[in-house]
Parts: C-alpha cells; sequence; structure tokens
C-alpha cells in the first residue's frame, strides 16, 4: 500500500482562550498525537486548525484519510465535511484514550467513516491506519456495487417493458423486439436502457 | 455541599436523603397502581445508581448542573456524574458507544442520529426537554454598520452588495441551524443558495467573528450576548421572535438504555424537573444560578455574560435594552419540559426542507419512537409537574406558518425556500 496522504487536524488556541484548560488539554493531546503519527513515519500531508477553512482546505488537499483527537471541538466542523461530502466519502479515525476494541468494530460494522483507535503507541499506528483505510475502501466498493446492481437491476426493468410494449404493439417475437431495440441503440448511439426508456416516454405521451 | 442551603432548607444532607428515599418508595407504589408494570411490583428502585451525563459549557446546561449541585439527584436515590464535552459529535458518538448514559444535547441531533443522517444510524430517546428559548442571531458589527440590524435590512444588504456572506451554526443537523436557516428563508435569502453557512463550535464563535471571518452566527447563550459585551456584534433577532417557546434542548439518550433503565431515567428526569422548577422559581435562582454555571468546569465565563438574559433583560447592541418575557426557561409548570411529538416532528421536516433527509420519514412514527411520553408522564407525578392535554402542540412561527404536527409531509414540502 503507498504511503498514505494524511492531514491531521489540531486545535489551536485562539488569543484570549488561554486559560481555558479544556481547549488546552485539547491542544497538547493534538501535539502528542501529531508526533506520534510523525515517529510512526506517516505522511502528514498537512496539519490544519479547526477553523473555518477548514472544509476548503480539506476539499483542496484531497486526503486518503483525517486524523483527529477524538475529544476535540474539531469533531463538529468535521461532521460538517462528512454531511457535505456524503456521496464521496472518505475515512476519519480518531483517537481516543478507551481501548475499547469492541467500540472500534462496532464502528466499522456500522460504515461509519470514523474509527475509533485505542492507544498512540508509534509501532502500532501505521498496520491500524491501513487496517483501517482497507476496510474502509472494501465497504466502499460493497456500497459502490450495491448501486451499481441497483441501477442495472432499474435498467433491465425498462428495457423488459420497453420489450413488452414492442411485442404488443408489432406483433412480434421477444427475440425480434429485442433485435429492433439493440439496432435503435447502436443507430442512435445511445445505451440500450435510454433508448427503452425514450419508447416508454413517448407511450406515455401518445397513450 | 455548599449549595445545599440554596434550596432554603438546612436540614442534614445524608437524613435528608433517606427521608425523601422513603417517600420515594411510598410515591412509587401509589403510582404503581395507576402505571403497573415494575412500579406495581414495588422494584422501582434505580437499575443503575450512578449516571454519567454529558453537558455542552452552554447556559441551557443549567437544570442539568443544577441537579447535581444541589443534591436533586441524591433524592431520586441516583448520582449524577457530569461531563463536560467538547463538541456535539463527541456527545453523539459517546451516546451511542454508552461511554455517557445520557446527555444535554441538541434535539435536531438526536433526531438525525435516528435517521442515519451524517454517522451511525442508532435508535435514540428524547427523555424530556431541558429548556425553550434563549439562542440568538448576531449580525456582525461590520455588517450592522451597513445598515443590516435584522432580517429584512440584511436581504436587503445582500441584494444590493453581493459577494459571499458566511454564516455559522453549531451542528450540522442541531437546532441553530434550523432556526438560522429558517430565519434566512423567512428573510428571502436561501441559506444554501445564497450564502455560505459553515459549523464553528460555539466558545469560537465570537473570536471568529471579531477577526472578520463571518457576517453572522446562530448560537446559544452567552455567545450572543457575549458578541455584544465585546463589541463584535448585534443581536439581530433572538430565537423565541423566530418561534415562541421552542424546543431546543433535551435530555437524551440510546432508545436502548430508557429501555434498560427506565427507573433510572425517571430517577434523572425527575431531579431535573425540580432543578428547572427551583431555576425559574426565582431571580435570586437564576442569580445564583449564573453564579455556579459560569465556573470553570461548566460555561467557564462571566457570570455578567449569563444572568443578564437568563432575567430576561436583553439588549441589542445598538442602543435598544427590552424585558423579554420570552426568556430561556427551564420549567415553566412543566410546559418547557413536555416531549410534545409535534415538535419532534418539526425537526424532521426541516431536515426534509434542506435535504439532510432525501425522502420523506412516517414523521409521526419515528417520533413515538424517540419521544419518551409515557417515561416522562410517570416521572412528571414523581414532581408533581403538570402535564398538557395532548402530545402535539400547534406553534405560530415567525413567518405566520402554523405548525401542529397535523401533515407533516405537506408542510415539509410547503416551503418556498428549501433545498
Amino acid at each position: 500500500m503507498r504511503n498514505l496522504r494524511i492531514v491531521v487536524v489540531n486545535p489551536t488556541i485562539s488569543p484570549g482562550e488561554e486559560d481555558d484548560e479544556s481547549l488546552r488539554a485539547q491542544a497538547e493531546r493534538g501535539r502528542i498525537l501529531r508526533i506520534g503519527l510523525l515517529e510512526a513515519g506517516l505522511d502528514i500531508v498537512a496539519s490544519l486548525p479547526a477553523d473555518m477553512y477548514l472544509p476548503e482546505h480539506i476539499a483542496k488537499l484531497q486526503p486518503d484519510m483525517i486524523i483527529v483527537d477524538a475529544e476535540s471541538d474539531a469533531r463538529d466542523v468535521l461532521e460538517h465535511i462528512v454531511i457535505a461530502t456524503r456521496d464521496e466519502r472518505r475515512p476519519i479515525v480518531m483517537f481516543t484514550e478507551s481501548e475499547d476494541t469492541e467500540t472500534m468494530e462496532a464502528a466499522v460494522a456500522a460504515g461509519v467513516s470514523a474509527y475509533i483507535v485505542a492507544g498512540l503507541q508509534a509501532e502500532r499506528i501505521k498496520p491500524v491506519l491501513n487496517v483501517a483505510l482497507a476496510r474502509f475502501r472494501r465497504e466502499q466498493k460493497l456500497l459502490d456495487e450495491l448501486s451499481d446492481t441497483k441501477s442495472k437491476l432499474a435498467e433491465r426493468k425498462v428495457i423488459e417493458r420497453a420489450k413488452g410494449l414492442l411485442m404488443e404493439r408489432q406483433h412480434c417475437s421477444e427475440e425480434q423486439a429485442y433485435r429492433k431495440l439493440r439496432g435503435m441503440a447502436m443507430s442512435k448511439n445511445l445505451k440500450l436502457s435510454e433508448v427503452a426508456q425514450r419508447i416508454l416516454d413517448v407511450e406515455d405521451y401518445l397513450g | 455541599m455548599e449549595f445545599k442551603e440554596l434550596q432554603g432548607e438546612k436540614v442534614d444532607a445524608t437524613r435528608r436523603t433517606i427521608l425523601h428515599g422513603a417517600a420515594l418508595v411510598a410515591g412509587g407504589s401509589v403510582l404503581g397502581l395507576s402505571t403497573g408494570g415494575a412500579w406495581a411490583a414495588g422494584s422501582d428502585k434505580p437499575e443503575k445508581e450512578e449516571i454519567r451525563i454529558g453537558f455542552i459549557p452552554l447556559t441551557d446546561c443549567a437544570s442539568v448542573v443544577m441537579a447535581s449541585v444541589l443534591g436533586l439527584d441524591k433524592k431520586y436515590g441516583v448520582k449524577f456524574v457530569l461531563s463536560k464535552e467538547a463538541s456535539w459529535a463527541g456527545v453523539r458518538d459517546k451516546l451511542a458507544n454508552g461511554d455517557l448514559d445520557a446527555a444535554h444535547v441538541l434535539y435536531g441531533l438526536l433526531y438525525g442520529v435516528q435517521m442515519g443522517v451524517g454517522g451511525q444510524k442508532k435508535d435514540m430517546a428524547v427523555l424530556m426537554g431541558l429548556n425553550n428559548n434563549g439562542q440568538a442571531i448576531t449580525l456582525s458589527k461590520k455588517r450592522s454598520d451597513k445598515g443590516a440590524v435584522d432580517g429584512p435590512s440584511l436581504a436587503k444588504l445582500m441584494r444590493g452588495e453581493q459577494r459571499e456572506y458566511t454564516f455559522a451554526q453549531t451542528f450540522p443537523t442541531g437546532t441553530h441551524a434550523m432556526w438560522l436557516y429558517y430565519w434566512l428563508a423567512a428573510n428571502g435569502i436561501n441559506p444554501m443558495k445564497d450564502a455560505k453557512v459553515i459549523t464553528v463550535p460555539p466558545p469560537q464563535m465570537v473570536a471568529n467573528m471579531r477577526v472578520g471571518n463571518m457576517d453572522g452566527f446562530c448560537v446559544g447563550e452567552p455567545w450572543g450576548h457575549r458578541a455584544i459585551m465585546d463589541g463584535v456584534g448585534i443581536t439581530a433577532t433572538t430565537t423565541q421572535d423566530i418561534w415562541r417557546d421552542h424546543p431546543e434542548k433535551v435530555l437524551g439518550c440510546t432508545l436502548d438504555f430508557a429501555k434498560k433503565y427506565p427507573n433510572t431515567c425517571r430517577a434523572m428526569m425527575a431531579a431535573i424537573l425540580e432543578a428547572g422548577k427551583w431555576i425559574d422559581a426565582s431571580l435570586i435562582n437564576k442569580n445564583r444560578m449564573a453564579e455556579v454555571i459560569a465556573d470553570k468546569s461548566y460555561v467557564n465565563t462571566s457570570k455578567d455574560a449569563i444572568d443578564q438574559r437568563i432575567m430576561g433583560r436583553y439588549q441589542n447592541g445598538l442602543g435598544k435594552t427590552w424585558d423579554d418575557p420570552n426568556y430561556m426557561k427551564f420549567y415553566n409548570d412543566g410546559a418547557v419540559n413536555f416531549p410534545y411529538l409535534s415538535d419532534g416532528m418539526w425537526f424532521l421536516t426541516q431536515h426534509r426542507r434542506w435535504g439532510l433527509l432525501k425522502e420523506d420519514p412516517d414523521y409521526m412514527a419515528v417520533a413515538q419512537s424517540v419521544n419518551q411520553i409515557d417515561l416522562f408522564k410517570d416521572a412528571a407525578a414523581m414532581t408533581k409537574t403538570p402535564l398538557p392535554k395532548s402530545p402535539m402542540r400547534s406553534s405560530k412561527l415567525m413567518d405566520g406558518t402554523v405548525w401542529d404536527g397535523k401533515n407533516p409531509k405537506a408542510y415539509a414540502a410547503s416551503f418556498k425556500i428549501k433545498a
């Protein structure tokens, strides 16, 4: 597997927020996370603050994976990205202190784009990320296949209906109706399902 | 413990708990006659006594915090362990995986999880409402200097001076997103087409506006008032002016948790109902509440940022000051807390309107599954909280549209401006 293009989202402390303990803790965890990833030899293409420009930066960088501290307030900004890019999902990995592997399995099984991984030992990070990415890709492939199958099924239905219509109108056999459809598709340079749909549309229109 | 005296009764805490515990058992068996089930068998003891409850640092976490600070949790035989959370997405995930038992959470967020919008789909429960009202839409000082001080003048400015306008909310499926979208659309601005809408964590709103990153935002208090105090923004509208007594935060958990621990849920709800009643009871109590929640461990801001609007004293940052009768309420004789089915369905209609839901769900069935009306009735009985006549209510929103939950599909489709 080639090197992953990884973006890390790091909370930053704005002026006036220096004495907010939870923000300080977030920033510190973010720093440790970043060091851990670098020590594991990962290719961090950018380390971004969780500000209002995050969605644009991520759209521009097109990373393979986004990594964020699970306790960070950046999560809500990422949620916005997840919803805005619902149709082209990308794995978002979150690190938490929790050692609960069941949580991760449940998250993966449910097909969420968030994988919760325990611990931050340098030698464990890389394989864990690779597994997360592989699972994500496999799941995406299955989802793509499913939608592909669904649309093929829908196309088949349209073709069947058009064939039936031709058979009834022109008193021909199924084989002949199919050949007529295919002939029209070839001469008009259209997909079989498109020709079928046109026939059905005309039928609807003329009754 | 130092706040025990806030309740106005100087009773020894331990004795108090035992006394109330005994009273509760007696009350429970009386209730059992009418509600049946586990109560009739006399086992109304909370199945799980320690409850981990998440909250986000906002004024409207007050009834949850005060239930714990005043020791009302112990009165009902449970112990709240409060957990300050950094993000709504974090609250959602921790509810789903059991790190949190329950949480102070955005109404629309729970419905988003129920429908699988964005992340993992999971059956959720709305146990009760935590507050009505008390959020605001702020416009930046730069825009107000150019005349945009309310909805119509903002629309005029946006038509006249065309560029990219940026507005922020707090969570894609949450309440603030829905108030912001509704308000913009009611003023003829399509939030999906005429503006850029982003998600920003509440405590970062004011800082971002200060450096000129955004034209406006919708968020819960104290951040609206804080923008005025800091001189970076003005209040263009309050959310109660969009929908008077609108539902806002709720007490939420997974449906599994509500089914597995009904007695724990009732005890938790009773404690919070009583805390809400306490807050709404007097200005002195509100003032004390503001003092408590301004602390670092809760909202982490100055008391001044909280207490003005809590008491209904509003200013818009342009010199206008008024007493708003529809300020943030935590109890209002139980009207705040009843989980109306029509309120739940409203969020679904808006999710549909803005394309978060691609198809119409069975609105009523979803609301009936999420909103735990039977559990609420028991908790209301424990605290003598009045109940409304119907699980539906009728509300007139700012554009004159009436929402009564009767025809959600038609309502969702009726808006001229939508995604």
